[in-house]
């Protein structure tokens, strides 16, 4: 990249904290801590017990939820894309309830699930499950017969075809639809834990709000945003060791 | 001089008159493929005779759109005939199988594996992975140093090559060969098929090779099968009498000029009636 290029990129990252100093120095929006004021908040919540389980406790259950998202999304989605007699019968059931956005199931499941712990879970999981599913189906149709063929006709039966061929053929799709989910699972789950309550970030940032400390609200969003910011690197790592030959082809 | 003698001959016998000791006999017998027969139904094969020897070479040249690829899929067991049956050995061909090899038009190495482990992939199918054999396969297909490099990384006529050697990797009775040199430059063509007949009076293979390329077809093949245009059907059989090896420059000779001459001549009539088909639709 040349230099101008990652001049601009530097600028474009700086102009956030500065437009935000100028905002809260000049009062251009009302009760808008500063920058300095957010930094002690943040100090001061580096000392609170409370703050560290909060986000160690958002960050098991992103991981957990998504874990569980991609074991279940991805052999489902590879089967409903390879085999149309099973895609017919459980596909439409899925495109249905998938278009109910996420957090609608909020009430119902805390009302319904025995605690409240697997009523986040669950939000959260549905946030990264439908991209993964969408995208693995996606994925697993794209991979070229002639691949399926040629593996068959080099000895591989249907589950060596299946692990071999329209596996590794889909993972490109998968990855996608891996990190378009863990973003998912992030939203849903602020959105859960701000309604259900008890732990995590989002309830740590919703009570922040009901006790008014405007400062440790963005102590709240930007811990969410680095943490959000870190996972999809994570995903982004592992699709990219994953998938060597892509580099390769890339390159 | 048209008379396709071979084809006769299957007719009357049903049963493949296969040497003991030689196995890859295929009988393409009254083969008829009908793509969507329950909608417009485009016959792509229309009863269709042929046998082949175990370990000979066949050409089947014809006019694109004439269902070369079609019987090419139904000796690989891709397709199932609409009528009609293809026995390998006797046996009626069912579905993909480990002795009936295919090597594609377009390369089709897996992309996520390295050569080495495309060459294995057939061995590894079967636990059989013999340590070194990819590595030597590959060292004679010219292609040492490349083990470890996925197929992406390589020129289009050495991925032809690694796939000859995953093919080979398998040791196939049958080759079933789609068009594989089509795509080549004429110099990587000509060392491809200069490797291809080397491997073939090794190993004791029968190879079925589509081609649209008339020479290509009689400098390779013992007996080249001209095809109809859609519906395909066998339009002539070529006995190539010429002595091997064949160099590149028999082409010059007056017999290979008398046998494309045939060939072109077949071929020509048919392309033309093709073109009147297309017309008339």
């Amino acid at each position: 990249m040349d230099t101008r290029r990652r001049l601009v990129r530097i600028g474009s990252v700086l102009a956030v904290p500065i437009l935000w100093f100028v905002a809260s120095r000049f009062g251009l929006i009302p009760g808008l801590p500063s920058p300095g004021a957010v930094t002690t908040a943040y100090i001061a919540e580096f000392d609170r017990l409370d703050f560290w389980i909060s986000t160690i406790q958002s960050t098991i259950r992103v991981l957990v939820s998504f874990a569980v998202a991609a074991l279940v999304g991805i052999p489902l989605g590879l089967a409903i894309g390879r085999y149309s007699a099973f895609a017919d019968l459980t596909f439409p059931a899925l495109e249905m309830l998938r278009p109910i956005p996420p957090i609608a199931w909020i009430p119902f499941t805390i009302l319904v699930l025995p605690a409240a712990e697997l009523s986040i879970m669950f939000i959260t999981f549905l946030g990264a499950f439908f991209p993964i599913l969408l995208n693995t189906v996606q994925g697993a149709r794209s991979v070229e017969v002639g691949y399926s063929r040629a593996a068959q006709s080099l000895g591989a039966g249907s589950f060596q075809t299946f692990r071999h061929v329209i596996y590794p053929g889909a993972l490109p799709a998968i990855h996608a639809g891996m990190i378009v989910g863990m973003g998912l699972a992030w939203v849903n789950l602020i959105a859960a834990e701000m309604v259900a309550g008890g732990t995590g970030l989002g309830f740590l940032t919703w009570s922040a709000y009901t006790s008014g400390s405007y400062a440790v609200i963005i102590v709240g969003i930007i811990t969410i945003g680095l943490l959000g910011a870190a996972s999809s690197t994570l995903v982004r790592w592992f699709a990219n060791w994953q998938i060597g030959w892509q580099e390769v082809e890339a390159a | 001089m048209s008379e396709p003698q071979s084809v006769t001959e299957t007719k009357t016998e049903s049963e493949p008159t296969t040497r003991t000791d030689a196995t890859g006999a295929i009988d393409i017998d009254h083969l008829t493929k009908i793509y969507d027969p329950k909608g417009e139904g485009v016959v792509a094969v229309d009863d269709m005779d042929l046998h082949i020897e175990a370990e000979e070479f066949v050409a089947l040249l014809g006019p694109s759109g004439c269902g070369k690829s079609t019987v090419m899929n139904c000796l690989a067991g891709y397709l199932e005939p609409t009528e009609g049956d293809v026995l390998v050995d006797g046996d009626q061909v069912t579905g993909p199988d480990p002795k009936r090899g295919v090597v594609f038009q377009e390369n089709r190495l897996f992309p996520w594996k390295t050569v080495q482990e495309n060459v294995e992939f057939g061995p590894q199918m079967r636990d059989n992975i013999e340590d070194g054999r990819a590595q030597s396969i590959l060292g004679e297909m010219g292609l040492e140093g490349f083990e470890d490099a996925y197929p992406s990384g390589l020129s289009g006529g050495m991925q032809q090559r690694a796939e000859l050697a995953r093919l080979l990797a398998n040791d196939p009775d049958i080759m079933l060969m789609d068009e594989p040199f089509s795509a080549l430059d004429a110099l990587t063509k000509e060392i491809m098929q200069k490797k291809l007949i080397e491997v073939w009076e090794r190993d004791n293979r029968t190879v079925v090779f589509i081609t649209h390329d008339v020479e290509e077809a009689i400098l390779l093949a013992d007996r080249v099968v001209v095809m109809t245009a859609r519906p395909g059907q066998v339009k002539d059989v070529i006995d190539v009498d010429l002595d091997r090896p064949r160099d590149p420059e028999i082409v010059t000779t007056e017999r290979f000029t008398e046998l494309r001459e045939r060939a072109l001549s077949v071929i020509r009539e048919e392309a033309q009636r093709a073109l009147e088909q297309e017309e008339s639709v």
